[in-house]
């Protein structure tokens, strides 16, 4: 019989999608919106004066926001999904491996694990572009939440002069939502 | 201004964060993250959760403000690391409780759970340093 994670394994190593560039700059506004939807108050974010008093020369992004500058956007979101309902799949390894997963049934998605190591501050005006590897994928095991896969993607996030911002290890579970073993 | 001084063993002040639908969709909106387990209760119950729940990413969010609430504004975070375990879903909340693990020079690791009635949400190390002398050798060239 064929074996679906065999032919996940294929993949590790490979470039996972084309180096993704930011579709802004680093920006107030955008960092703004961040603080206030987690209630953080730390105003080196959004006080220049207050940065200053901290011996940086600008306003700096929340680590955790890294990812934001590279996500793909609504409109780009919605046709993935368009694509991937219709069966589409695209030219490069990361489309071709959830086509894959989608094909054994691993249709669901769950984040379970990051590491970032945080190289430099992003200011605004930086440009980012994230490369992507998939790094590693489990053998199919049953968990909790169903039968799945974990994969890692590597990212490593340059700012405009190449220089490394972040590096980032990201886990997630692509799993079978119908076969969950016992209630939830 | 200076990070607060400490010694391994200390408690971080513990921070309660009461979560509602508009918190877990707002944060997700703010970060661009447009999966439908974020924000559509029925996509969310069709994927196998019984409710829309909150994005790592946000997770993350909450940790760096837990972090330099109490370390201040002339810290760093320098290094995260994270694994999720039960959800949030809207209605829980979120007690966060540190404690410091680990001191190298001026860098802070503290060791982080925020858990909700239902368990362990999240655990994590998270490397917090002064600002002035928090720069890599990767990152020095900026």
């Amino acid at each position: 019989m064929d074996d679906p994670g065999q032919r996940f394994a294929a993949y590790v190593g490979r470039e996972a999608e084309p180096p993704r560039v930011a579709r802004y700059a680093v920006n107030e506004a955008m960092i703004r919106n961040w603080a206030e939807a987690h209630d953080d108050f730390n105003p080196v974010y959004v006080d220049r004066a207050a940065a200053k008093a901290t011996g940086r020369p600008d306003v700096v992004c929340p680590p955790a926001m890294i990812s934001t500058w590279v996500m793909a956007g609504y409109r780009r979101h919605r046709e993935i999904h368009r694509l991937r309902a219709e069966g589409v799949t695209e030219d490069f390894a990361y489309s071709q491996l959830l086509s894959e997963l989608d094909a054994a049934g691993f249709t669901s998605v769950v984040a379970t694990d990051v590491e970032q190591d945080y190289h430099a501050e992003l200011r605004p005006g930086d440009h980012v572009t994230c490369h992507f590897t998939i790094e590693s994928i489990s053998p199919i095991k049953q968990t909790a939440l169903g039968r799945g896969c974990f994969i890692t993607l590597l990212k490593r996030y340059l700012d405009q002069g190449d220089a490394l911002l972040v590096e980032e290890r990201f886990r997630l579970l692509r799993f079978d939502p119908t076969r969950k073993e016992g209630a939830a | 201004m200076s990070m607060p001084r400490c010694t391994i063993g200390d408690a971080l002040p513990p921070l309660e964060i009461p979560l509602d639908r508009t918190l877990i969709v707002g944060a997700a909106i703010a970060s661009q993250d447009f999966e439908d387990v974020h924000h559509d209760p029925g996509k969310a119950r069709d994927r196998g959760t019984p409710d829309i729940f909150m994005s790592i990413n946000t997770t993350n969010g909450l940790l760096d403000r837990y972090i330099t609430d109490w370390s201040g504004p002339a810290s760093r975070i320098t290094r995260t690391s994270l694994r999720l375990g039960v959800p949030n879903f809207p209605g829980d909340t979120m007690t966060f409780t540190g404690e410091v693990t680990g001191l190298d020079g001026d860098a802070v690791t503290v060791r982080v759970h925020g858990s909700n009635a239902r368990g362990v949400h999240v655990t994590a190390q998270v490397t917090v340093a002064p600002v002035d002398s928090a720069v890599s050798p990767e990152g020095a060239a900026r």
